[in-house]
């Protein structure tokens, strides 16, 4: 295996131990970010630490199975498409709390008048959830998307030096 | 492709008219009618009395000794917003770095009682926010709750690197798909 193509640029076989490794701990890491997002409200942690922390997976499977592997997985069209899915979920949100508070005061991300529960209370703790659900879509996709497009450029300028 | 393309300008139209509708909405910096910055509740008293000195902007001998019981200043003037609502401003001293009146305690007559309110917003968010949200953790109710707006301009902030990253660096031709 030559060296130059191992591991980031190549993706052809790296090392057994790196690939094992990286095979058994994405979904871990995958497991943990969904955690820190929906702990949030309870205890350390939301949205932006847990989209990073499912971001850093995608990075891990980068540095062990190559930038073409891992770009065949995960598209750049669907990464686009959860670029805007986190922030309109969150506005989303905003609006459907105007939508049920017409009745009543009418204002943007006052999750209290979303009726998922009979408390005024439960439902701002429940709306917040929704929110950081949204906030960890978007830091997700988009710490992806940004160490991608990094990763793809190194590559195409090393090719090209090689022609 | 035309289709999605029209699709995404109409969303972000979209977004954008959402944007600017709600910024219309949001009250002055420091505005005391907004709801949260009202009214850290501090006690109630009995009203026979205490209410023609109020009227008066006579500060009741017992309303200061209860206010300096707990440890709290005491005020140095009293203004009637309407019937049955005060405010008690402070006037600090000379040294003070803004020499400013700032109102204090808000006085509201119920019944036969009268409740005696603080105007503080950032502690209505530590001793009340468990209380009005349910949620434990304080940072997460007031970045989601109190301050939406702000973290749905960060999430922004990210979602427009992200898109920025997209135009600078992105090598479609090198591309497997």
């Amino acid at each position: 295996m030559n060296s130059k193509t191992r591991g980031m640029g190549g993706g052809k076989g790296g090392d057994v131990i790196v690939e094992t490794v990286a095979r058994l701990m994405v979904p871990f890491i995958q497991l943990f970010g969904l955690y820190v997002i929906i702990h949030g409200a309870g205890g350390p942690g939301g949205g932006f630490q847990g989209g990073v922390i499912i971001a850093s997976s995608f990075v891990l499977y980068v540095v062990a199975f190559g930038i073409v592997k891992a770009g065949n997985r995960f598209s750049e069209a669907k990464n686009i498409a959860l670029f805007s899915t986190g922030v309109y979920l969150y506005a989303g949100v905003g609006l459907l709390c105007i939508i049920c508070g017409l009745a009543f005061s009418a204002e943007f991300l006052n999750y209290g008048y979303i009726p998922l529960t009979h408390h005024f209370e439960e439902n701002r703790a429940l709306g917040m959830d929704l929110v950081e659900v949204g906030i960890g879509i978007t830091v997700m996709a988009v710490i992806t998307s940004i160490f991608f497009n990094l990763v793809w450029k190194r590559e195409g300028e090393e090719v090209e030096g090689e022609d | 492709m035309k289709s999605m393309s029209i699709a995404a300008l109409l969303f972000v139209i979209f977004l954008g008219a959402l944007f600017v509708y709600v910024a219309e909405d949001i009250p002055a910096f420091g505005d005391a009618n907004s709801a949260p910055n009202r009214y850290v509740w501090l006690f109630d008293m009995d009203a026979d009395g205490i209410e023609a000195d109020l009227n008066q902007g006579n500060i009741p001998t017992i309303l200061g000794d209860k206010l300096e019981g707990r440890g709290f200043p005491l005020p140095s003037g009293i203004a009637k917003l309407k019937e049955g609502e005060w405010d008690a401003v402070i006037i600090p001293e000379e040294k003070h770095y803004y020499p400013k009146e700032q109102k204090y305690y808000f006085i509201e007559k119920k019944g036969d009682k009268l409740d005696v309110y603080r105007y503080s917003l950032y502690i209505r968010f530590v001793e009340e926010g468990e209380r009005e949200t349910e949620v434990p953790n304080m940072v997460t109710y007031i970045l989601a709750d109190y301050r939406s707006y702000d973290t749905l301009g960060e999430t922004t902030v990210i979602f427009t690197a992200g898109v920025a990253v997209l135009l600078l660096l992105r090598r479609k031709e090198k591309r497997p798909e």
